[in-house]
């Protein structure tokens, strides 16, 4: 039997996701629309301070009131952003290709290699997962100084490029993919690590990217890790330069703040709306077959 | 077949490895943590009679400079334009000093916390920096860890200590401030700038009201609040429910956050009863109005919109609150010292600067770099561009000058002329080890409960509070 897609039970699901789509949005509304007020209609609250229902022009000024905000990259010669940004670039792109290529290799091991004790140690994997992050946080700062990564690059990449959501999502995704295909690859002579890069990696493309949108949201965010380990502002990222609009016991330009924040998130949106198709495909095949 | 086997063992290795890896790198909770306060170098470079830290202003002479070459680094929480200036400051002191001392400013987080959480780690790891900023009670934990040295002999220096007429040049409130009850006196940090809680108003809402000047007791402050606030859009008081603003009310009253000794937690004192039973009337009677902790300077942005007539803040703020008025409602305001029951009080704001246990070389040339940040020329120059008092009596007419010479600064100058005088009532809430998590309590359990309970006991609240924050002081206090 058909369902009209007016039916009461659908109009209602609707209406639900519609409502929580729209909530989801808000704050990126706030900020975007924060990013061009005056700091007196933040001061007054004006939610729409431009026509119709006001006077006021948009604040393009705020951008270049941000960057002078944030200070000046005297090496560079520019606004201390483009140093965060290129900086936040170089090490999210590492730890998005680290974490791709370990986390590939341990989820094929995990799903297809008759290792003994495998099952053990997917238990250990799934533990770690468990640690709080706090938990742990200390000893691996107090390790970044004994291996004398401190303010290095390495401190900043490193330590994420192992990663076991990322580990446990891929094994979930390679344990659907038949055996008798490795059976046929094996057939036609290939060995396990020709049948990862040729077969097994373009069948859970959606899974590989995903974990890539995720690694990458998750290190572009960071902020109390680069803080920990760094000391030089040339090594500072964009979650830590974002931070600098809140300190002080004074006050907050919140119209800076929320420029900053616009182009700090806006890389992220335009990545995840280019993945969002495998995004979605891949959470939901984990999510249901997994 | 025997191919395969090698591959397969080749990915079992990295597989294991992958896994050590990531053990490693979330689960290294178990790695022995480095001796807290380690020095970063043998301290042989000392003289022998040298202790580290050293404990006698004898000792502090005996250490010889020349030629170390030391470099000494600074954390602070200041944002990137006071890095440059600072850094700016510490040049032309590794220019000028006759020792070769080299100092750097590093930015260790945006806020008193990052800052912490940095200097903790780098505690652990046996690499502190030479230099912090710190609050009192946080450099009392670090002093529990032994992380961090009294300076006193370094004061008390007669060849790099402080003469009789610097030491009367300081605010003595301000010195005072770091003498830290629990470690005997010691003083855990040097004050380069402090600030204060004071009282924002909103002078042509008052004299609307029939005012002629800030409300001076809290009875008559109650009232005007409550004359002001029409329950809906304006509010007489825009609460800001920290911990801070508590002490500010406790303080007003006449009473004590910490006894004076450093051994107990007295707000549940008549004072912290009569402040919380003030505070829970003017919500039940909605006079004052609460910003909520997520809306960040939520009471100055009131204030600036001309919907709060008072709210209490770092006088730090003021060129933000000046600002605020400008762009919002364009008012005349002004600050006033919070309301008194007759005695005047004040809470002190603004964190010292703390040195780390390294070497007595570094110690002493970190020490320099604060004698010299302390100096007139320097803390009017701070003061003047961040809006931090100076620490220094005979800084305070060039800092109003500059101010009232700057037509940015506006009515600013005048207010901060008032205030440098209200230096002599300041109080330190609580400068013990463990006093964090007593703020989060008096936060959640205390500020926020009568806020949203016109019922509850003000006075039980306290006592329970109390005994919870004298347990944590207990935890905490410097094992003997």
């Amino acid at each position: 039997m058909k369902v009209s897609p007016f039916s009461p039970g659908r109009t209602a699901i609707y209406g639900v996701l519609i409502v929580g789509a729209l909530l989801s949005l808000l704050p990126f509304v706030y900020m975007l629309l924060t990013a061009f007020k005056s700091y007196g209609d933040v001061v007054n609250n004006n939610q729409w301070p431009w026509p119709p229902f006001g006077a006021e022009v948009p604040q393009f000024g705020n951008f270049p009131a941000a960057m002078q905000q944030i200070g000046f990259d005297r090496q560079l010669g520019t606004p201390l952003f483009v140093r965060y940004f290129l900086n936040s670039v170089v090490v999210t792109t590492a730890i998005v290709i680290g974490t791709l290529i370990t986390s590939v290799l341990a989820a094929y091991a995990l799903a297809r290699l008759n290792l003994p004790g495998k099952s053990l140690l997917f238990i250990a994997v799934l533990a770690v997962i468990m640690v709080p992050e706090d938990a742990t946080l200390v000893p691996k700062v107090v390790m970044m100084y004994n291996l004398h990564w401190y303010n290095t690059y390495w401190a900043l990449i490193v330590p994420f490029t192992v990663n076991v959501v990322a580990i446990f999502l891929l094994r979930q995704f390679f344990m659907q993919i038949p055996k008798e295909l490795f059976e046929a690859a094996e057939m036609d002579g290939m060995g396990h690590l020709r049948y990862l890069w040729s077969i097994v990696v373009p069948l859970s493309r959606p899974a590989v990217l995903t974990v890539a949108l995720l690694n990458f949201i998750w290190s572009w965010d960071s902020f109390k890790w680069p803080l920990l380990v760094t000391r030089d502002t040339n090594l500072r990222v964009l979650g830590v330069g974002l931070q600098q609009f809140k300190s002080g016991e004074g006050a907050t330009n919140t119209q800076e703040l929320m420029v900053f924040a616009t182009l700090v998130v806006l890389p992220v949106l335009v990545l995840y709306f280019l993945l969002q198709r495998q995004f979605r495909e891949a959470v939901t095949t984990v999510g249901i077959k997994g | 077949m025997r191919a395969l086997s090698r591959i397969h063992i080749y990915l079992t290795a990295v597989v294991a490895l992958a896994l050590v890896a990531t053990a490693c790198s979330s689960s290294a909770s178990n790695a022995p943590a480095a001796p807290a306060g380690a020095p970063t170098q043998p301290a042989a470079a000392a003289q022998a009679s040298v202790s580290n830290p050293p404990t006698s202003a004898d000792m502090v002479d005996g250490i010889q400079l020349q030629g170390k070459n030391v470099e000494v680094t600074y954390w602070h929480n200041r944002p990137q334009q006071d890095q440059d200036l600072l850094q700016s400051m510490l040049d032309e002191f590794n220019k000028s000093n006759p020792y070769g001392i080299t100092a750097h400013a590093e930015i260790a987080g945006a806020g008193y916390p990052d800052v912490y959480n940095k200097v903790n780690a780098a505690i652990q790891a046996g690499q502190p920096p030479e230099m912090s900023v710190a609050y009192q009670n946080q450099a009392a934990f670090y002093r529990a860890q032994n992380a961090v040295i009294d300076l006193t002999p370094f004061i008390n220096s007669s060849k790099y200590g402080l003469s009789q007429d610097d030491l009367h040049d300081y605010f003595q409130a301000f010195l005072d401030s770091d003498k830290n009850p629990q470690f005997s006196g010691e003083r855990l940090g040097f004050p380069t700038q402090r600030s204060m809680d004071v009282m924002y108003y909103n002078t042509d809402w008052l004299t609307q009201l029939g005012y002629n000047g800030p409300p001076t007791d809290w009875k008559s402050w109650e009232d005007a609040a409550c004359k002001a606030s029409d329950g809906q859009n304006k509010y007489g008081w825009a609460v800001q429910h920290d911990a801070s603003t508590f002490a500010a009310l406790v303080f007003g009253h006449g009473g004590q956050v910490l006894a004076d000794d450093g051994q107990s937690y007295v707000f549940n004192s008549p004072a912290g009863v009569d402040s919380l039973a003030m505070m829970q009337r003017m919500f039940k009677n909605k006079c004052a109005v609460e910003v909520p902790t997520s809306e960040k300077n939520g009471e100055q942005n009131r204030f600036g919109a001309g919907n709060a007539l008072f709210v209490f803040g770092s006088s730090s703020g003021m060129p933000f609150y000046q600002q605020a008025v400008t762009s919002g409602g364009n008012f005349q305001w002004s600050i006033n010292m919070p309301p008194t029951n007759g005695q005047p009080a004040i809470n002190l704001y603004g964190a010292s600067v703390s040195v780390y246990k390294t070497t007595p070389e570094k110690e002493l040339a970190s020490w320099l770099v604060l004698k010299y940040l302390g100096e007139k020329a320097q803390t009017t120059k701070w003061a003047v561009n961040t809006g931090y008092l100076p620490v220094r009596q005979s800084a305070k007419q060039d800092v109003i000058d500059a101010y009232k010479a700057d037509p940015k600064w506006g009515p600013v100058a005048d207010s901060y002329a008032k205030m440098v005088d209200w230096a002599q009532y300041s109080k330190v809430e609580s400068p013990v080890a463990g006093y964090d998590p007593v703020r989060d309590l008096i936060d959640k359990q205390v500020m926020t409960r009568v806020m949203t309970d016109s019922e509850a006991d003000p006075k039980q609240i306290l006592d329970d509070v109390v005994n919870q924050a004298n347990q944590i002081l207990q935890e905490n206090a410097p094992k003997k």
